[in-house]
Order: structure tokens, then sequence, then C-alpha cells
């Protein structure tokens, strides 16, 4: 039955069997997957990728989805009461999973202009070198372009719940134009 | 652990909507990369360091790393308080409550003598601070101040909502309060700068200002202050003390941060045009001539992006005599800068007026200088009536015990 089971599942079933507090991970892990792909790589427009997000940026983004001041409805009820130690638990599954480039073809002109505009507004500094994330700061790279491009018209209006305000004020003064380019640069890089 | 607090939940974020939908209006400050980073810097990649946003148990604290001057001795008093800032005791140091900063909660501290027990009093708030006051316990939120008058008894209860009376403005940027009771029966309470560097956007910012219990009589007493992140009031004197941090982004070098003595209301301390002792800012001063003009100068720098918080002076006797009225300040470590600098917690040995400042390490060894890690941050301080000094350790969530017993003589 095993074999019929893509990999990642059937390791995970495996590890279920051999490590109670592992396996609690996993399990939760399973409601993670449903909507964020089976990778960590989602495939539904408007909901982001988790895989090889930075550690410290999943836990605290879960403990404050927890805590019911970050992220969606959806989140806070599914993680209401979930332990310190499996949030880190998810974190460390989540940051070692492999991030894919996100699917479509790519417009190089658009494509061209968000490189051009990232570097002018240095959004390296945070996001690290290829914008892979670094600790706190998420990483961008191969990021759903839908899900950025939202994401950064919510934090220009301060209407991103539990959002960070420096990166509020990151984003003040970009138009909206700027956002689609910058969305599809990122989400195009591996 | 948790003690939900649901009708201020709910109020609160319609509170935020509200508020982020109002600040559409108002014009933006200039991005925070922006905000005085030199053309030579941009490529910098120093940010802020991360918080820890998860329980640290007892057993993965390395407080065999902290070192102390001779005869003292350091332990673990209190865990579990993910995200630990400034400390405030009822009258017979029963109850602690601890407030945070991103993670929205305020701790309540059950103190049985030889063993703590922790709980969540309120949470789901903006950055919220705590500080007990002729029986009431008064939470300060970055939008919110709530009474809990029941709170020492150990039956908060739903708070009195006092956040009209106190007239709170919307920036949530360096505006996390430390909020003192002073012995003229006035709430001490900061207003930091919404930027790292800038002319303030309204007349809010950059100050500190005292309220009467209820927020009536609201006066400003200091302006020019950036961030004040802590203070007290002196032993002898009565006068306020405040520590102050300098802005970044000019170096690894400065402005240091400030210990700043209030000798009279209203005076200046220079935010935004002049900084540490007399440096006029490069971007926001450049043309004008006596940017220090009238500035009261710091009684002592404390260090660049040293990250001055906790300030207390210790009245207690536990400790040798020489420590007797001297501030102690706790250094939460940099982030704008290459080497780190900070970590600690040092003493302030001064004279009543402020003269003669010297600084002395007192608590090291939460940063190892050799790889540039570190593994606390120290925050704030309080006294026990023991004369034991405790030190909130915000990145572990802990709270540390420091006594003192004399080394046996031979």
């Amino acid at each position: 039955m095993l074999q019929a089971i893509p990999g990642r599942w059937a390791a995970l079933l495996t590890a279920l069997f051999f490590c109670s507090a592992q396996g609690q991970v996993e399990e939760r892990a399973k409601s993670c997957v449903a909507c964020h792909g089976a990778d960590g790589n989602s495939v539904i427009a408007g909901t982001p990728s988790i895989a090889a997000q930075p550690k410290v940026f999943l836990e605290n983004y879960l403990v404050m989805t927890r805590e019911g001041i970050r992220g969606t409805q959806v989140m806070q009820a599914l993680l209401k009461d979930v332990p310190d130690k499996e949030i880190i638990g998810l974190a460390v599954y989540f940051s070692k999973l492999k991030a894919k480039v996100s699917e479509g073809k790519t417009d190089t002109a658009l494509f061209n202009k968000g490189r051009d505009i990232a570097a002018r507004n240095r959004c390296v500094s945070c996001h690290e070198t290829g914008f892979r994330g670094k600790e706190q700061m998420p990483r961008l790279a191969g990021q759903r372009e839908e899900f950025l491009a939202e994401v950064m018209v919510q934090y220009r209006q301060n209407k991103r719940p539990g959002g960070d305000t420096l990166m509020s004020a990151a984003l003040y003064g970009i138009p909206e134009a700027d956002f689609k380019a910058l969305a599809h640069y990122f989400s195009r890089l591996k | 652990m948790k003690k939900s607090v649901l009708t201020i939940a709910a109020a609160s974020v319609l509170a935020m909507s509200v508020e982020a939908a109002l600040a559409q209006d108002k014009p933006k400050p200039p991005p925070a990369w922006q905000q005085g980073k030199p053309a030579a810097m941009a490529d910098s990649k120093l940010a802020p360091v991360p918080g820890k946003m998860t329980e640290t148990p007892a057993s993965e604290i390395p407080i065999d790393k902290l070192k102390l001057p001779k005869g003292f001795k350091a332990e673990i008093w209190a865990t579990g308080l993910v995200g630990a800032r400034a400390m405030t005791l009822n009258d017979d140091q029963t109850k602690m409550w601890v407030g945070t900063r991103g993670i929205g909660r305020v701790y309540e501290v059950t103190n049985e003598g030889d063993k703590r027990t922790v709980k969540v009093l309120a949470e789901k708030l903006t950055q919220p601070t705590s500080v007990y006051a002729k029986g009431a316990l008064y939470v300060f939120a970055i939008d919110k101040v709530l009474r809990y008058d029941n709170a020492a008894k150990g039956a908060a209860g739903q708070p009195v909502d006092m956040t009209k009376a106190f007239d709170l403005p919307p920036e949530q940027h360096h505006n996390w309060k430390y909020v003192r009771f002073g012995s003229d029966g006035k709430l001490y309470v900061p207003f930091g700068a919404p930027c790292n560097i800038c002319v303030p956007p309204t007349a809010e910012y950059a100050q500190i200002r005292r309220y009467n219990l209820d927020g009536s009589g609201k006066e400003v007493i200091a302006t020019g202050v950036r961030n004040s992140q802590g203070f007290d009031f002196h032993p002898k004197t009565g006068e306020l003390w405040f520590t102050d941090h300098g802005r970044d982004w000019l170096g690894d070098n400065g402005p240091e941060d400030e210990l700043n003595r209030l000798a009279k209301p209203g005076q200046n301390f220079g935010y935004p045009y002049c900084h540490a002792k007399g440096i006029k800012d490069p971007d926001i001063a450049k043309d004008k001539k006596d940017a220090c003009k009238d500035v009261t100068m710091p009684v002592t720098t404390m260090g660049p992006h040293a990250a001055v918080m906790g300030l207390h002076f210790y009245t207690g006797d536990m400790f040798p005599k020489e420590y007797k009225n001297v501030a102690f300040i706790a250094r939460k470590g940099s982030w704008n800068r290459t080497k780190k600098f900070g970590y600690d917690v040092v003493t302030v040995k001064a004279g009543d007026d402020g003269k003669g400042a010297k600084i002395t390490p007192f608590a090291t060894g939460f940063m190892d200088p050799k790889d540039n890690s570190f593994w606390g941050r120290p925050a704030y301080l309080a006294q026990l009536k023991d004369g034991s000094l405790l030190i909130s350790d915000e990145q572990l969530g802990a709270i540390y015990r420091i006594s003192y017993s004399a080394p046996a003589k031979k």
C-alpha cells in the first residue's frame, strides 16, 4: 500500500510508527499540506507556499496566528491550543522542504522591471541574497505571484493583520503596478 | 497557561482596523530602509535581531554562562514568559506582571517564596506593558489603556477601559511603552519617535509625559527623547533618570545611547537634531545652526547601538554598600552594528547631580564576542524585598535572580 503513496507521504507515515512526538508533527502537517501543497509548494491561488521558509519566520508566524494576532480565521482555528513544541516541529519540517519556482510563463520585460524595482528598494537587505529569507524575514523566491502582489497591497495599506509595521513603511509610495512586477520577479526565482 | 479575554480581543481588533483606515489619510513617512541610511551603507544587511516566540524550558537556559562580580550568584527565577519585558510587582510582592511586545501578552506571576506559577492575564494586545499603582494594574498597549482593579487578588476579571482619557497617538514604531508610577501619584509614559530619524509627524511623539491615574492632567515633561525604554526615580533627589536609544545607520560607533537626568520638567534632550553628547544630526540638522542649543546633555553615553532598556537604582541591603543608590542598566544589545555590543547589565555610579558617571559591567556572558553570538537579551530589572535583583530576559522569556553573599573570610 505504501508504494501507492508518493515518497514524502510514505516517509511521513513511516515516521508516525517510530516516533510519537515527531508523529504528532507529521500528523499536524497533514492539515497544512491540504492547502499549502503536499510538498509545501501551494497550487491554490491566494494560498502561499511554505516550503523552505526560514524556521524562525514560520515559528513566529504560527505562534502569532495561534495567539489570534496574525493570519486568517481558518489558520487561527487550526492552530488553536497547538503547543510550542509542535509549532517548532512544523517550522523545522517545512523549512527543510524544497521550494519550487512558480508555474506559468515568464514575461521577461516584467521580470526585469521587477528586478530593478527590488534593487532600488533594497528588498535584499532583509530578505537575503536570492530572496531566500533569513531568520524572521520570509522567503520571497518562488512564492506564488498573486499572493505576493496581494500581500504587498495589504502591507502598504496597513491591513495585514499582525504584519510588521516596518514592512508597511518599506512599501509606502510604491504603486500597485510595481507590486505586480515585483511579484512576477520574485515568483520566478529559484 | 491560557486565559481568554475575548471581549477585549474583539474590541482591540475593531480598534485596530478603524485606526488602520484612518491612517490611510495621513502622509506617510519615508520607507524604513531609507530613513537615515546613507548611500555608503545602502548594501548593508544589518537587520533587527529576531526574537524567540516559543517557550524555553529552564533546562535549555545556559545560566552558568552568566558572569558576575565575586560573591554574586545567578539563578533561574521564572520561565515560560515568552518575550518577557518590564516587570511590576504588587506591594507585598506576591504578584508580578510582565509585559511583552510582539506576542501581545501580559503575564501574571504568582510568587510563592520558593516557586513561581505563570499564567496569561491579558492577550491579543498590541505591544502591552503594565504597571501596578495604588492597588490596581494598568495595562498600556499602543492603542489601549486597561485598568484591572482586582489583579492583586488574582481575580483580574474584566478591566475598565481607560483608553479615551490617555489620548494615545496611533504609530507603533518605537511606541512600546515603559510606564512607571511616581511618588507624586502620577503615571510616567514615554512616546517614542515613530521612525529612525525624522522630524516627528505630529507633536505627540519623541517625549515623556505624565498623567494622573485617571488619565487627566496630561503634561509633557521631557521633549527630544527618541526612544526611552526605561526609567527610575533617583532615591535621594526623586528626579527622573531615563535611558534613550541613539539613532541607527550612522556607523558602528555611534551616536551612542544615553542615560539622562530630568532636573526640571520641560527639558529638551535633543532629538532629532542633536544626539549623544552634542552630535549634530547629518540628515535632519545639516543646515541648522545651533542644533544642540538648549539641549540637556546626558549624564553619560551608554555605548553605540547598545539598546539601553531598564534602569533601576539599587536601594536594598543585600548587595555590598558600594552598590547602594547605584543605577543598574540593562543593555539588550545591538543589531545596527557589525560587532555585537551590549547584551549585559552594567552599573552607572554618578553624583546625585549626574556628574562623574562611571560605567562598570555587572552581568555579562549573554553574548560571545568571539563568534558574535548571543543567547539572552537582558531587558528589565526589579528588586525584591530581600534585596536581590531580578533581570528579565526577553530572548528566552525568563527571569533570573541575582543574590549576594559575602565570600567566607579565611
